[in-house]
């Protein structure tokens, strides 16, 4: 009788603990409805674990929801994305008349931004206060996220959107995309010697005397940019201003212009450069080196980026890349981006920069 | 004009012009100053030397047009400011005191977003700031010589130039706003000889003018009634003076951007030199003024390897020592 009982009454404490252990792993693995976080303006900011409306403010990020097959589920744009991108309308025309929630990067219509009903918004950290403000007055979790002008904040950048939007797997496939490029550009430069290094002088934002201190593309392309280290980092600042005679001092073997305004809208242009009396007797002026690149274009697109550092690779050693073929692999980087055909291409000749293509 | 002002004068000249030659030694791009004594010389006896190319491009293509522009501006914007405060009877008043800054500044938006190379900011700047004093003295209509009345519709136009400057940036793209943010602090940095071929005659004829009038402005300065009574023309005198400071500083500001405080610093510094006289104030204020804009330059190219614009740095001069020297003397010169 006794170990009759004795055995009902392990049998009911095994089974008792059996449902509590079973009780525990159900809500231990029941997951909260949000993430936490930390954005470029060290907000930490709750994420909903479902977000199927996003709203982008910032191009960079806009790109990137595109890129990560995410376009669809965009529920308005940015002033800058839907005026004076041109890159845009070949990422996506059919989505250009999606609402123009922002004239101007402080001033976003939030009563149109509430109407919309996003999930979750993305902003630029370059405008302080309008992460928070908007945050506050919406109740709209927004991200402060761009790249500033690094690789490695662009792939973060890539990696948080690909959480944020539930697109993980395709977030890492970009990335693991984007490292193998990269690296095969830097496995094919390793052996050069810093002498043979190209020293590159950048002339961007509409003005021959503003370099940018810090342009990865240049440094992952395996040239040196002279005006590099001009301000501290610390400072955060990308541009500089400097003294025409300060290029005659560095007295750069190439010139790069910044291509990506439209032709009509090119303050500085190859051919002013090439033509500007006090510029003549620099070496890159004197060996016709001057050629435009990319650039910044609000931030970066990441497949043009990319493209550019390919471009800049061959320019600087077109031995080296002698079989790499700039508008093949162009297009090829914004079909796996966007899933665009000739997307390069189109670019190039939007941009009038014929010389990259075959044509 | 007595001995003691005369040798004084001499004196700041020459100081000027050693100034401008030791200038021509200071720049990012190492030149020896034997090399550009020899540089200069090849230039009148091409064949005698041998120098890098390089040497002449940075001397006549970027140091002497920049130099010369930097006198030239720092002699117009001072000499207009002494000789609006003389009209004016006003030491708080500068040269841009009648919307001459906003007109300049709205010119070189709309070219800058809008028009384009079709219109260069420099022209359209040069344009605006004489159409916003133009507007002043209409507006202002037939009680022009009204001192009161002109500095309120200064101010009018320039806060409606500014309403305008405002507008264009909200609807400018990011890209246009960038050179126009740089155009806006004012910066002698791209000068060319195309800007000091354009600017140097109009900017010279108001400076003349002006130094011309320096007697009259004396008189100007006494009451309205005091000078009818000696039966001079005081709107006709007046408005030639406003003619010939905005020639000036509207040229002079088209082609550097707007450099605020040196047509307010230099004449008090001039006048707590040389006293309250109009005819030492103006001609002292052209050589300081020059002085003044030349070594704020220097700074700008010799201090740092990037360049900070002149606009900020005249300030960051002028305003502490205005006010080292304005302590020290315990005087306001009228």
């Amino acid at each position: 009788m006794i170990s009759l009982k004795k055995r009902h009454a392990s049998l009911f404490l095994a089974l008792f603990w059996m449902l509590m252990a079973g009780w525990a792993i159900s809500i231990g693995s029941q997951e909260k409805p949000y993430f936490k976080i930390v954005d470029d303006l060290s907000r930490t900011v709750k994420i909903p674990r479902n977000t199927s409306r996003i709203l982008s403010l910032q191009p960079e990020m806009t790109r990137i929801v595109f890129a990560l097959g995410a376009g669809d589920q965009l529920v308005g744009l940015d002033y800058f994305i839907r005026r004076y991108d041109h890159l845009f309308p070949l990422i996506s025309a059919r989505h250009s008349n999606l609402p123009l929630v922002s004239i101007s990067p402080e001033s976003v219509n939030i009563e149109l931004v509430l109407r919309l009903k996003p999930d979750v918004i993305f902003a630029s950290p370059s405008e302080f206060q309008v992460p928070e403000s908007i945050q506050a007055k919406t109740g709209i979790p927004v991200l402060a996220l761009s790249s500033m002008g690094r690789f490695e904040k662009l792939i973060r950048e890539i990696r948080l959107a690909g959480q944020v939007i539930g697109r993980k797997k395709r977030a890492e496939e970009l990335i693991s995309y984007f490292l193998e490029k990269t690296g095969f550009i830097s496995s094919r430069i390793s052996a050069s010697k810093e002498e043979e290094k190209p020293r590159v002088y950048l002339s961007f934002w509409s003005s021959l005397s503003r370099p940018p201190v810090f342009y990865e593309p240049v440094n992952v392309a395996g040239g040196i940019n002279v005006a590099e280290g001009l301000l501290p980092e610390y400072l955060g600042t990308l541009g500089t201003v400097v003294e025409l005679e300060k290029i005659y001092e560095w007295d750069p073997d190439i010139i790069l212009v910044q291509g990506n305004y439209p032709p009509g809208q090119r303050v500085v242009s190859v051919p002013l450069i090439l033509s500007d009396r006090r510029l003549e007797s620099l070496k890159a002026v004197r060996n016709k080196k001057v050629f435009y690149t990319f650039g910044f274009w609000y931030w970066w697109d990441p497949a043009e980026v990319l493209v550019e550092t390919v471009y800049l690779a061959k320019l600087f050693y077109p031995q080296k890349f002698e079989d790499v073929d700039v508008e093949i692999e162009g297009n090829a980087i914004f079909n796996k981006f966007y899933g665009i055909k000739e997307g390069f291409t189109a670019l190039c000749r939007i941009l009038e920069c014929r010389e990259w293509l075959h044509e | 004009m007595n001995r003691k002002s005369r040798i004084q004068l001499w004196a700041f000249i020459f100081l000027l012009l050693l100034l401008f030659f030791l200038s021509l030694n200071i720049g990012s791009y190492s030149i020896s100053p034997i090399n550009i004594l020899k540089t200069l010389i090849s230039a009148f006896f091409p064949s005698s030397l041998s120098l890098p190319t390089a040497y002449a491009d940075i001397l006549f293509r970027i140091r002497v047009p920049r130099l010369l522009l930097a006198l030239l501006v720092g002699m117009s914007l001072s000499v207009s400011g002494a000789s609006l405060q003389a009209l004016f009877k006003n030491p708080l008043v500068n040269e841009f005191i009648l919307g001459l800054s906003s007109g300049a500044a709205f010119g070189a938006a709309l070219s800058i977003v809008f028009l384009g190379k079709s219109f260069p900011p420099q022209v359209a700047a040069f344009v605006f700031a004489v159409g916003a004093v133009l507007a002043v003295l209409l507006v202002a209509g037939r009680s022009d010589t009204h001192i009161v009345t002109l500095i309120l519709t200064g101010v009018i136009v320039s806060s409606f130039f500014s309403a305008l400057l405002s507008l264009l940036e909200f609807f400018a793209s990011p890209y246009a706003l960038q050179s126009l943010f740089f155009w806006l602090m004012g910066s002698l940095s791209m000068a060319t000889w195309k800007d000091v071929i354009f600017s140097v005659p109009l900017m010279l004829t108001g400076v003349v003018i002006m130094l011309l009038l320096r007697w009259r402005l004396n008189i100007l300065s006494m009451s309205d009634e005091q000078v009818k009574a000696l039966g001079i023309n005081v709107r006709m005198e007046k408005i030639l003076v406003i003619a010939a400071a905005t020639m000036a500083t509207a040229a002079a500001t088209s082609v550097a951007g707007i450099i605020g405080w040196v047509g307010l610093i230099v004449p008090h510094l001039v006048r707590m030199m040389v006293g309250a006289d109009s005819r030492l104030v103006i001609p002292f204020s052209a050589v300081m003024g020059s002085i003044f804009i030349l070594l704020a330059d220097d700074l700008t190219r010799g201090l740092t390897s990037f360049e900070i614009p002149i606009g900020i740095f005249t300030s960051l001069i002028g305003i502490p020592l205005f006010v080292f020297l304005l302590k020290k003397s315990k005087k306001v010169w009228l």
